[in-house]
């Protein structure tokens, strides 16, 4: 956990959120742009590291498209400014907004770097850019949101989320697909409301945050890690029921927001996107349970020389979150009877 | 610590409850009362959900009998079942199967009723396969799959009777009885009478329940299991009596009579011969309440109750002592050893076939002369009439070989009587089969039924009983050596033994084909069809598709970068050129 300790880190990790909080903010969009631009130096200073060329590369490969994106963001609103009046929605203008803010937050048909970056990145890094860092152009894009362009971005985010990791056996990759697709249902939740979108973004950050910080403990970066990894019974247990819960499978908590969204689409008569929606969860589900099913069953290794014991009080943190992970279903229907 | 065992406990409680029962349906016989409780559990779009209780004559009655024949044979199984390591969870058991029988005498309401149907056919399925071996599995797998017939017929009445709003069907049975639906839940209720009292295509169960400890032989084939149906349709008299069914029912009925009686002069084993023998009271009981008579199929369902217990109970006692040898060729001459036993036995068998003054003589002659009194056809006739002298022939040939015959099994042999757990819990139903008759018939009749026929016609029960003891005289004298003529008439001997074919019928005539047709499935749907456009088939277009998307995740990082800004500048050309 050397992480938190260091004061150089702390510092740009202080700066990233801030500069979050900035952008989404700021009543200007050059404000938001400057927020985008603290974000994204302050993001580079926590990912690489001299001793390590995959993380360096991987912040080199970071700067490139977010600045190629902020070039692009900063370009069309000054043009959106020179053309007409402030308050005008433009078609093409709004695409031009939309598609820069997607390429910040690594959405489908801009997605191709997320899924490299990912790779070279250690899992806290990976947890921060699958949720914090998608605060900002998520919330930008509420502010002009176009929605012919976007319902169908929705559609190709779910398709590719969980077409691109079937056949994944890199853990970073394959969460980076699952936040590729679960983008899918976050814009749709932002397309309805944005409390709607607050409610998906905190759960799935939540479950996000379970699996990331497990594999940060054992160490997995590969599906074959699992096979012959000598956890105790119950880590796996655990693993089993937070990807359940990450897939959306009903009695879990991670079913409750997509439950809303299900809820809401269809409210909304948008039959096609929730007709997806669900159709890609199952494989999204299916290539979550292969993670694991495996390990519990056909390749349910012990040996008996080589033991791991992890004694670590963050397994507390973590249990009680896949314990929340598990019956928070059950309990919100508790409370709001 | 031994007398405080779980028999003797629940004899006692079962006793008391008797005696409450017992002073209860007089006083309600007295003042004509009826008692109806009634507790709502759920009402839903004006759809009622009751718990109900009906407490009349009828009920409080049967369930004195009930209890006392269930505290009788709990006691007689504390000796019977003494060396059984878990004789507790058999005394269990036994209670439990008298709960559901309490539950389904005491309810009118069809929903409280499949309570204690289904608790009867789960628990007497367990029961049945008490001693577990291969036999009594595959006796206990037909037993209860043929009760689920009728399950399910229940599940589907209550399906049909929720037009009404309720599932009450005491207060339906007349005030719908006109109704159409109401003509199918009748013809449902047929069905499924029939199943529990193995009526003639679901017979097969019945002898194959031979299986179980001989205590739950006693109560299920006296007041318990078989009679269920009985008592259902006789709750149910009065929207029956109209339909076509009914009049199936009394055919099939009469036929289960007839073939039960042949049946059991064909068989050489104890047990099942008193199965039998309750077949064939059944098919009488069902047949006269096909004929409208609802109250003589009630007065004989409990006479032949009492009796059919003990004798039960003797058959478990002489299996006992014959070193659990069931084979009625191998006892003989037992009035000369066992005395009491054989008085027990052999009053209970006169009683069954009707002899004057004994329980069965009261309600089976009642019977048999209200049907020479009514209107019948020549067919139904002859099978009342011949099956009372099958009857009598049967039993004569069972009291021959067993109380006068030589005795056939070891040459020294100690034939121990002096059980006296055994002989008490025999002698209370004893005491009942002699007295249960003349009682009964002046409790449930309010006034004396009116008999008016020519001599022979009157003298009718007794012909056929003389030809019946005759015949199974004669019969009885065939013993183990003597060359029999079985083999001459193979075939149809083979169709009267094995119950007209029932049991195959009900066992490889519905296994054999539906295996094979969901062999058949499996092969093509299963691993064939199905497979390959969900499972395998999905999983290979999913996994093709995921290919392709790697080929354009492979590119060089530059060409994304280029690509998104040709993305980005076609758009802006497009504004320019707007």
């Amino acid at each position: 956990m050397l992480f938190f300790f260091n004061s150089n880190k702390m510092f740009f990790l202080f700066t990233l959120f801030f500069s979050t909080l900035i952008s989404i903010s700021s009543n200007s969009w050059l404000g938001c742009w400057i927020g985008l631009e603290i974000n994204l130096l302050s993001f580079i200073p926590l990912i690489s590291n001299p001793h390590n060329l995959l993380n360096s590369e991987a912040s080199l490969k970071y700067f490139l498209t977010q600045s190629i994106a902020s070039i692009n963001f900063l370009f069309s609103i000054i043009l959106s400014l020179f053309l007409m009046k402030n308050f005008f929605m433009n078609n093409f203008i709004s695409i031009l907004i939309n598609s820069s803010l997607l390429m910040k937050m690594g959405s489908t048909p801009f997605h191709f770097w997320f899924p490299n970056i990912m790779e070279g990145l250690s899992w806290l890094n990976c947890f921060i850019l699958m949720t914090w860092q998608k605060i900002t152009p998520m919330i930008l894009l509420s502010y002009y949101f176009n929605m012919n362009f976007l319902m169908f971005i929705m559609i190709l985010n779910v398709l590719i989320g969980a077409i691109g990791g079937f056949n994944q056996t890199s853990l970073r990759k394959l969460m980076a697909f699952s936040s590729i697709n679960n983008l899918g249902w976050m814009l749709s939740a932002l397309m309805i409301s944005e409390n709607l979108w607050m409610i998906y973004f905190f759960l799935y950050s939540f479950l996000i945050s379970i699996m990331c910080f497990l594999f940060y403990m054992l160490n997995i970066f590969y599906i074959n890690q699992m096979f012959n990894f000598n956890m105790k019974f119950l880590i796996k247990l655990s693993i089993m029921i937070n990807f359940l819960s990450l897939g959306g499978l009903p009695p879990f908590l991670g079913f409750f927001p997509k439950w809303l969204i299900i809820n809401y689409l269809i409210l909304n008569k948008l039959y096609i996107i929730s007709f997806f929606f669900i159709f890609m969860s199952l494989i999204m589900l299916i290539f979550y349970i292969r993670i694991i099913y495996s390990s519990f069953m056909f390749f349910s290794f012990k040996f008996k020389w080589f033991k791991i014991y992890i004694k670590n009080n963050f397994f507390i943190m973590i249990n009680f979150f896949s314990f929340i992970s598990l019956l928070g279903m059950i309990f919100s229907t508790l409370f709001f009877m | 610590m031994n007398k405080f065992s779980l028999c003797y406990i629940s004899f006692f409680f079962l006793f008391f409850f008797m005696l409450i029962n017992f002073f209860m349906s007089i006083y309600f016989i007295m003042n004509q009362m009826v008692m109806f409780l009634e507790w709502e559990i759920i009402s839903l779009n004006s759809m009622n959900l009751v718990m109900s209780i009906l407490l009349d004559s009828i009920s409080l009655m049967f369930m004195m009998f009930v209890f006392l024949i269930s505290s009788s044979v709990i006691m007689y199984s504390k000796s019977y079942m003494g060396s059984e390591l878990n004789l507790n969870r058999f005394i269990i058991l036994v209670l439990l199967f008298v709960f559901s029988m309490i539950l389904l005498i005491i309810s009118p309401n069809i929903i409280s009723i499949i309570l204690g149907w289904d608790g009867l056919g789960l628990v007497s399925y367990c029961l049945v396969i008490y001693y577990q071996n291969m036999k009594s599995y595959n006796a206990g797998m037909l037993t209860v799959l043929s009760n689920r017939v009728g399950d399910v017929m229940i599940l589907m009445v209550i399906a049909w009777m929720m037009n009404y709003g309720s599932w009450n069907y005491i207060f339906y049975v007349d005030f719908m009885s006109n109704d159409w639906s109401m003509k199918i839940i009748s013809f449902m209720i047929i069905l499924a009478a029939m199943t529990k009292s193995a009526q003639i295509p679901f017979s097969s169960w019945l002898p194959a329940a031979m299986a179980a400890p001989t205590p739950v032989s006693a109560l299920v084939h006296s007041s318990t299991l078989v009679t269920a149906g009985v008592y259902l349709l006789i709750r149910f008299n009065n929207l029956l009596m109209d339909t076509l069914f009914i009049k199936m029912l009394m055919l099939l009925s009469g036929l289960t009579m007839f073939m039960a009686g042949i049946c059991a002069n064909y068989e050489y084993d104890l047990k099942k011969i008193i199965a039998l023998s309750t077949l064939s009271q059944l098919g009488l009981m069902m047949s006269i309440l096909s004929m409208g008579y609802c109250e003589l199929a009630y007065f004989h369902l409990l006479t032949h109750a009492m009796f059919k217990a003990l004798l039960f109970m003797c058959a478990g006692k002489l299996i006992h002592l014959m070193n659990d040898n069931q084979d009625i060729r191998l006892m003989g001459g037992l009035s000369l050893y066992i005395p009491l036993t054989s008085l027990c036995l052999n009053i209970s068998n006169l009683a069954l076939c009707g002899i004057p003054f004994l329980a069965g003589f009261y309600s089976k002659d009642l019977i048999l002369e209200v049907v020479s009194m009514s209107n019948l056809n020549i067919l139904v006739f002859n099978l009342y009439y011949i099956s009372t002298g099958l009857t009598m022939f049967y039993t004569i040939r069972l009291l021959m070989y067993l109380m006068v015959n030589d005795y056939n099994l070891l040459s020294i042999y100690n034939l121990f009587e002096e059980d006296y757990i055994m002989l008490k819990s025999m002698f209370i139903l004893l005491f009942m089969s002699l007295i249960s008759g003349s009682f009964l018939s002046w409790m449930i009749f309010s006034y004396p039924y009116m008999i008016y026929l020519p001599f022979n016609l009157k003298m009718m029960v007794i012909y056929v009983s003389l030809l019946g003891l005759l015949m199974g005289n004669l019969v009885s004298n065939t013993n183990i050596y003597s060359l029999n003529k079985f083999f001459l008439f193979y075939k149809l001997s083979s169709f009267l033994t094995l119950m007209w074919f029932m049991p195959m019928l009900s066992t490889f005539g519905l296994n054999y084909y539906f295996l094979k047709f969901g062999q058949k499935l499996l092969k093509n749907i299963d691993m064939g069809w199905s497979e390959l456009y969900s499972g395998q088939g999905m999983f290979k277009i999913i996994k093709y598709y995921s290919l392709i998307n790697y080929i354009y995740q492979m590119n060089n990082f530059k060409i994304y970068l280029y690509s998104f800004v040709l993305w980005m500048m076609i758009y802006i050309f497009m504004i320019l050129l707007m």
